[in-house]
């Protein structure tokens, strides 16, 4: 059985005020696999993800459990805690327990029981977990821009002072947009042209 | 404009619209329709002479929207970039019947080209900004009360922008459509189309107090004795020297009355606001020579069409969504396409210039690396359950599934047969054709069948 770390964040009172993480904590002990379990205040904090990268190392850890926000919030975050406490950064996985259930629950025995459900499904999958490379794309230097008003003009000066190419699609016969229909432009009274 | 035009790293296709783009992620290859001009314009030195002597002169100016004329073959605006006409093909006299072709005998530069055709060209790129912008929510359609258009003092703050340009089409003096006389008494009404759910937009279009308040001094500043009302919601100012700008207008003489207008209708040749003042609780009604409408911003015609095109999705309201409405500002959904400008929801000038350069920087830190990595949590195909069915090539909401020919060991030597492949630039990882696939040859990548079963297994075992 690989061993699994599980780290259950507070997100100050976000997460902790509903949901009672030091329990949840403890009964991730008892899951499969689960050789370190522990609550923290913020977990994507720096100490909060030195506390991951650490255990890693000091309980050799061989998969990692967050259960914190939104994977579209901090998933990155700790993939690359975990990638620099020397793991590959697929042997994790992110239990959601702020949107989908402290944000959204009142009831703390239920919400508790639920993150804990929850936890336990990310310890059984995070067990089947398979090291993951990223593949690698070339890319074309060289970007579109496609409206030639302010946004588009100032987007391509910028890109192209960069030193890239550019090209600007303007549907229009000539570029400037709505700007060069306006006179003096607030709050500086300054013309648009 | 003139700084666009002459970058040596910007090539310019005005006049052009995106037909196609397909591809992903640095790897985009874009199909632009260049609409015919009839003008060559490697040829046409700009010098104008074209458009004084085309005999249709009577045309509503676009650029003036209707408040001056152009001819057939024209140029939005005499500093137009690129300074180069176009012959409008519905409009012009030899296109329309044969007759005439007085431009092309006339052209110094024989650039006049009446058999020009839309040519393709087709383009590779690793990035795209959408910057499409805005237009104005059409009152006319809905707004009876205001009288859907039939009076013509009765104007957009875009229009009253060209009264009051110095190159617009009364040289920058405030003049009335009807009559061309000058008015003394302007009354602006705000929020037409926006912050109103029974007839037009939810949402507060974030530049018309600014501009109103705008509108409002240069009232008071250009027309001696002028008179300038403003009928408001509310008065909206969120932004660095707004404040100030709309205490100007006020401390000018700008007259804010709080209360919608209920009704206009012509009193001799003046129109008459009827309003409620709501801080007074009182009706009120005022005598106007000229009223205009802060009409809402709303996606650009066609938005909706171009991001179906590159792929992206568009908000309730059709402006195009971005990937987080704090953090990810300028990211779309979409790989390698980010937002400028009022295509992502109405904005001013300051906001849109900040929001460019900063879609500028997202494509500049996507050209730093040498090459991209992609996210591994792909779609994988177990070659030796395909069956070949096709069934998740349609399913692919990204393209990122194609059939290719394998080769393998049958009874009587080898065999070729079909099995599908996922181009992993393309693949988001979405699932889709997982569930799709009936022999169980797809699987994602760090969502693997044993992987959901087990989640499952926690739970009910």
């Amino acid at each position: 059985m690989k061993r699994v770390g599980v780290f259950v964040c507070d997100c100050g009172t976000n997460i902790a005020s509903v949901v009672d993480t030091e329990r949840v904590a403890r009964e991730a002990l008892e899951m499969p696999g689960v050789v370190y379990a522990t609550n923290y205040k913020y977990m994507c904090s720096d100490p909060g993800q030195d506390l991951i990268k650490k255990a890693i190392q000091e309980q050799n850890l061989e998969r990692v459990v967050v259960a914190s926000c939104s994977p579209r919030m901090h998933e990155n975050t700790f993939r690359k805690a975990v990638g620099d406490g020397g793991l590959n950064p697929y042997l994790f996985e992110m239990v959601n327990i702020r949107e989908q259930n402290s944000w959204v629950h009142n009831d703390k025995e239920e919400a508790t029981r639920k993150a804990s459900d929850l936890v336990r499904m990310a310890v059984f999958k995070v067990l089947k977990n398979e090291p993951l490379q990223p593949g690698t794309i070339p890319v074309t230097k060289r970007a579109l821009v496609i409206g030639g008003g302010i946004a588009g003009m100032q987007s391509a000066l910028d890109i192209a002072d960069t030193g890239y190419e550019v090209i600007l699609v303007e549907r229009e016969a000539t570029i400037g947009g709505k700007m060069v229909q306006l006179d003096k432009t607030f709050p500086t009274l300054d013309c648009s042209a | 404009m003139v700084a666009v035009a002459q970058h040596p790293n910007i090539k310019m296709y005005t006049y052009s619209e995106v037909e196609a783009v397909n591809g992903y992620i640095g790897n985009f290859t874009v199909t632009i329709r260049q609409k015919a001009k009839y003008v060559d314009w490697d040829k046409c030195n700009g010098c104008g002479t074209c458009e004084t002597k085309c005999p249709t002169k009577k045309l509503k100016s676009e650029f003036d929207l209707g408040l001056g004329n152009r001819t057939a073959i024209y140029k939005a605006f005499p500093q137009a970039v690129p300074n180069k006409p176009v012959i409008d093909a519905e409009n012009c006299r030899k296109l329309k019947n044969g007759k005439c072709g007085v431009c092309e005998k006339i052209c110094p530069t024989q650039a006049i080209n009446f058999d020009d055709k839309d040519e393709l060209i087709t383009e590779n790129v690793g990035a795209i900004v959408m910057a499409t912008g805005f237009d104005l929510f059409d009152w006319t359609q809905t707004y009876g009360e205001y009288g859907y258009g039939k009076f013509p003092d009765v104007i957009t703050g875009l229009q009253f922008e060209r009264l009051v340009n110095a190159s617009g089409p009364t040289g920058g003096k405030i003049k009335r459509p009807s009559d061309g006389k000058t008015p003394q008494s302007v009354a602006f009404i705000k929020c037409v189309g926006s912050r109103d759910d029974t007839k037009g937009k939810t949402y507060c279009s974030r530049a018309c107090c600014m501009y109103t308040a705008k509108h409002s001094l240069q009232v008071l500043e250009k027309i001696p004795g002028g008179e300038a009302y403003v009928f408001y919601m509310d008065v909206r100012t969120a932004g660095k020297n707004y404040e100030e700008f709309y205490q100007r207008s006020l401390n000018a003489g700008a007259k804010y009355i709080r209360g919608r207008v209920s009704k206009i209708y012509p009193r001799g040749d003046r129109l008459v606001l009827k309003s409620e003042d709501t801080l007074l609780g009182m009706p009120i009604e005022v005598e106007a020579d000229l009223v205009v409408l802060a009409t809402a911003m709303e996606p650009a015609r066609g938005a909706e069409e171009i991001a179906k095109l590159v792929g992206f999705s568009t908000d309730k309201d059709g402006f195009f969504q971005e990937a987080h409405p704090k953090l990810q500002p300028v990211e779309t959904f979409t790989g390698g396409v980010y937002l400028a400008g009022a295509c992502q929801g109405p904005k001013d000038i300051p906001d849109t210039v900040a929001q460019a350069s900063g879609a500028a920087v997202k494509v500049a830190m996507l050209f730093s690396k040498p090459e991209l990595s992609t996210q591994p949590m792909v779609s994988e195909v177990d070659v030796s359950k395909c069956s070949g069915c096709e069934f998740c090539v349609p399913i692919c909401p990204y393209q990122a599934i194609s059939m290719k020919q394998v080769e393998e060991r049958g009874p009587k030597g080898p065999i070729t047969r079909q099995a599908a492949a996922v181009n992993e630039g393309l693949c988001q990882g979405c699932g889709a054709c997982i569930s799709a696939c009936r022999s169980g040859a797809l699987n994602l990548k760090g969502f693997t069948d044993e992987q959901i079963l087990a989640e499952v297994d926690a739970l009910c075992l």
